[in-house]
């Protein structure tokens, strides 16, 4: 299916909110959307929300010869699939520039970085290594996918545990998990990956773009961080115009942003780890949050309440005082009423005499304010209006 | 590449260069004569083709032009011989298409395509042999090329490479020097107005250092403008004086 | 067989600077400023940036009084109404043909502006729509007038007189649009003995001259009787001059072109193309330009 386009009321509303600094879900420029993490009951197995976005990630691992120049070497494939699950926009057989973009950018992102120890996967030098393989699925598309995938693909990577395996010589012998506890992948650093949407040629950013911002905007810088500050990539797409200084402003606010994911990162596989060793229940179906009639829980929405009371008087003492007009309906043709203006019609297509004919008309009606004026264009000859009495007129 | 030396202790690079020298650059425009513009570029030993045809009307499906714009259509593509070791590379790969894309993005920031509404612009550039900087050379070819194609632009657009070593910001890297495992970060600026039209980074760098690194690429990157703009405007006498009559 | 082969050499641009007051030329690169001075109108191949008037294209700059403009040296047609264009139908649409002039958006033909058979003032009925294709079929070679030009660009072509239709046996030759120079006429019988078009667009149709056969035409019947030799070998003569010519730049226009056929002469057809005989014909016809102009 074809994507949608975006309305141009829509797109108008956007780029105005945005240039007045407000986001459509009430959000900061630089406020990330709420991050959950959770993980599944195998290891290596991680589905993270970004607000509406939902990705998968799975991680999983075989012993495959290693490449001809590194024999010391484990391997590292990563694979970002879009589904129509995600967005009816998305073709499952069709390369579209976004599963490219975003499959490039995931694997520069972990691989070039090293974020794994990749020495460490070998089993037999120049014949036996790990390839661990990492897979991604976009469960649902609301912006974003490059963050969510990242802090997926990289929280998986942790939580992941490789078989043991004993070498004897030659001969290598792989044992399940139930023979022996599986052994965690060493993690050197965690890069994570931030998004900035520019808007209007670059006089306007934004972190963290939702799916309606990313159809307006103009560009994106992704900037990938560990909490380090060590930068681990950048890239700049779409067709903006950068300039040195907001570079390194962004590179700024990602450190601060990475560092907070990063911690949130740690807390989840922390849970994760407490709760198995506990003995409770983990995985994704704890995740999912029972809906029940009987269980009136609601997601809150943090408000400043402080000295509330005090800022709202100060608001309506300095404000001037409402006008008086009492809203009178305007009929525009018997039986239907018009309270309130709607904005001009922009079709423009009237001819300049009937305008000045209303316009005069209108001028006329404003003194007799209390009556109800009823302007009717209307061509129908008989038209009934059932009045309170019920009973029905002929006009 | 253990025990080879990126920079040595005098200041000398692999190749004899110092920290913030580019490699030799080469230039011709209007090499072939059927194209609407062509240009060859050679960046050390990095040598890339460019050609340009358009604007034209858009060719294949009718839905994918633009009613007020022009359509930028891209593609990159490696010679089999322009490696050391000869690499078949078909041509829907995910390296070739992402290239594509970038080139693609970055000319679409320059180019006045306003002008043109409902035409397609394609460029189209190939790698004859590869040496490091490959996405530089192709920027750099593709601008001359649209310069002779006589197609509007706002300014050059000028690419280059910029890596790290040992606190040293090293301009123009080889190939030797972008695998040695270091940092690389490529830039596509418009040298007058310094806005970036592209930036794009590999590997690991302290965030303290990115000024230093995104410096000393701007510098780089209007060097070679420079040496673009005294082949452009070689060409422009040439070409001008047969014209006359 | 021989063959002939030759390694690839730096062409030098031997035309004298005859016209190296070429110093007077204001040549400009993408990104020049041409002037901060707010009191002139922008023209083609400029654009303004903060005030100041930046070129766009590299080129020549042209002003005439308060109007600058930048003309680059290679560009595709841009149509004027009264243009002559040879074409080639590219598409054949509801009621009007699509044709390809080497510009940046095809021509339009509209079923309204050819000359059908049976008189001019004939309505057209929905059947001449279905036949379209009987008249104009997917490349053939036409020749037309710009009529107008769409406010995107695309030019509007009209084939509504005898000389323009569809054109039938002869050699096409595509060299760029600048190098045909405006003249009040694009139609040419040469006294060498064959004829000749010069688009506007850079496409150049040499035939041979047509015998008695007068109005038949109106452009739909193609004669298809065979060529004499002696007019074909005329006919690539005239080719690679045409060729010889637009590689060293020079202006096209019908005593030019004759000039080189007459230089040509003392060579044989096929050696016209070669590099060496090639700068030779060009420097004698260059000669004798100049010294006819002066």
């Amino acid at each position: 299916m074809r994507e949608t386009p975006l309305s141009n009321c829509e797109r108008d509303f956007l780029l105005k909110s945005i240039e007045a600094k407000k986001r459509l879900d009430g959000r900061q420029t630089y406020d990330y959307r709420n991050i959950k993490i959770t993980f599944g009951t195998d290891y290596g197995c991680c589905t993270v929300c970004l607000g509406k976005t939902r990705v998968l990630a799975q991680v999983s691992c075989e012993l495959v010869p290693p490449k001809d120049a590194r024999p010391t070497e484990g391997l590292m494939f990563f694979n970002l699939e879009l589904s129509p699950m995600a967005s009816p926009g998305f073709q499952s057989n069709r390369q579209s520039e976004l599963l490219v973009t975003l499959n490039r950018q995931l694997e520069r992102c972990l691989r070039n970085s090293r974020c794994i120890d990749t020495e460490s996967l070998c089993v037999i030098s120049g014949e036996k290594v790990w390839q661990i393989r990492v897979d991604v699925h976009v469960l649902n598309h609301d912006g974003n996918l490059m963050d969510a995938a990242s802090v997926a693909a990289i929280s998986a990577l942790s939580h992941f545990k490789r078989p043991e395996v004993a070498i004897q010589g030659r001969d290598v012998t792989v044992f399940s998990p139930e023979e022996r506890d599986p052994v965690p992948l060493s993690v050197y650093h965690m890069p994570i990956c931030v998004s900035f949407a520019f808007f209007q040629q670059g006089t306007y950013l934004l972190v963290d773009p939702c799916e309606k911002e990313e159809q307006v905007m103009d560009g994106l810088l992704v900037i990938a961080m560990n909490k380090h500050r060590e930068i681990c990539f950048i890239q700049s797409s779409g067709g903006i115009m950068l300039l040195k200084d907001q570079v390194l402003r962004c590179s700024k606010i990602a450190s601060v942003k990475v560092s907070e994911i990063t911690e949130l990162i740690s807390k989840a596989l922390e849970n994760d780890k407490r709760v198995r060793k506990e003995g409770g229940k983990f995985g994704f179906a704890e995740s999912v949050a029972k809906e029940r009639i009987t269980v009136l829980t609601r997601e809150e929405a943090p408000l400043e309440m402080t000295d509330v009371q005090a800022t709202a008087d100060e608001i309506i003492s300095k404000a001037d005082a409402p006008p008086e007009v009492v809203p009178s309906p305007v009929i525009v043709a018997t039986g239907t009423g018009q309270v309130g203006e709607g904005l001009q019609s922009t079709w423009g297509l009237e001819d300049d005499d009937d305008e000045e004919e209303e316009m005069s008309d209108l001028t006329e009606r404003e003194k007799k304010k209390d009556e109800v004026m009823v302007i009717s264009d209307s061509e129908e000859e008989e038209v009934v209006i059932l009045n309170q009495a019920g009973q029905s007129k002929c006009s | 590449m253990a025990g080879l030396e990126l920079l040595s202790d005098q200041g000398y690079r692999l190749d004899g260069r110092k920290a913030t020298e580019l490699r030799k650059l080469q230039a011709r425009m209007g090499v072939f004569g059927q194209a609407d513009g062509s240009a060859y570029m050679e960046q050390g030993n990095t040598k890339a083709l460019a050609v340009v045809y358009g604007p034209h009307e858009v060719r294949g499906s009718r839905s994918k032009s633009l009613h007020d714009r022009a359509v930028i259509n891209c593609q990159y593509s490696m010679a089999t011989f322009s490696t050391a070791e000869r690499k078949r590379r078909p041509h829907g790969d995910r390296k070739s298409s992402e290239m594509s894309l970038h080139l693609k993005q970055t000319f679409e920031a320059a180019v006045l395509t306003q002008l043109y509404p409902r035409s397609q612009i394609d460029i189209y550039v190939k790698i004859l042999q590869s040496d490091g900087g490959n996405y530089s050379a192709c920027v750099n070819a593709a601008t001359l090329a649209l310069v002779d194609a006589g197609i509007p632009m706002r300014d050059y657009v000028c690419a280059c490479t910029a890596g790290f070593v040992e606190d040293t910001p090293l301009a123009d890297l080889c190939h030797a020097e972008e695998s040695g495992g270091g940092t690389t970060l490529s830039l596509a600026l418009l040298p007058r107005s310094e806005s970036i039209a592209l930036v794009q980074m590999d590997a690991r760098l302290h965030q303290d250092h990115l000024p230093a690194l995104m410096e000393a690429a701007t510098v780089a990157c209007k060097g070679l403008s420079k040496v673009l703009d005294d082949v452009v405007r070689q060409h422009l006498q040439e070409v001008s004086v047969q014209t006359r009559e | 067989m021989a063959v002939d082969m030759r390694l690839p050499a730096r062409k030098q641009a031997f035309l004298p600077a005859i016209h190296s007051s070429s110093d007077g030329k204001h040549l400009v690169v993408p990104g020049d400023v041409i002037t901060s001075d707010t009191g002139f109108m922008r023209g083609h191949g400029t654009y303004m940036d903060d005030e100041k008037l930046t070129a766009s294209v590299a080129g020549e700059v042209e002003r005439v009084n308060k109007l600058i403009c930048v003309r680059p040296l290679k560009t595709r047609f841009n149509g004027e109404v009264g243009d002559v264009v040879v074409g080639r139908i590219t598409e054949v649409q509801q009621k009007r043909w699509k044709v390809g002039t080497n510009s940046r958006l095809d021509s339009v033909l509209l079923l309204s502006s050819v000359n059908l058979p049976g008189g001019e003032l004939r309505r057209r009925s929905a059947e001449d729509e279905l036949t379209m294709r009987d008249y104009l079929q997917e490349g053939d070679l036409i020749s037309a007038e710009v009529q107008s030009v769409f406010s995107d660009g695309a030019l509007s072509l009209h084939t509504r007189s005898l000389k323009y239709g569809k054109l039938g046996q002869g050699v096409l030759v595509q060299v760029s649009p600048s190098l045909i120079k405006r003249q009040k006429t694009h139609f040419h019988n040469l006294t060498c003995g064959a004829s000749i078009i010069l688009g506007n667009n850079g496409y150049v149709w040499i035939y041979p001259t047509p015998g008695h056969q007068d109005e038949e035409a109106g452009g739909y019947y193609t004669s298809l009787e065979p060529v004499p030799l002696s007019d074909r070998e005329i006919i690539s003569r005239l080719r690679n001059c045409l060729l010889a010519l637009a590689a060293h730049k020079v202006m096209l226009y019908d005593t030019s072109i004759l000039y080189c056929y007459e230089s040509s002469l003392t060579h044989q057809i096929k050696d016209i193309l070669k590099p060496e005989i090639v700068d030779e014909i060009v420097m004698e016809t260059h000669q004798r330009l100049l010294d006819q102009e002066g």
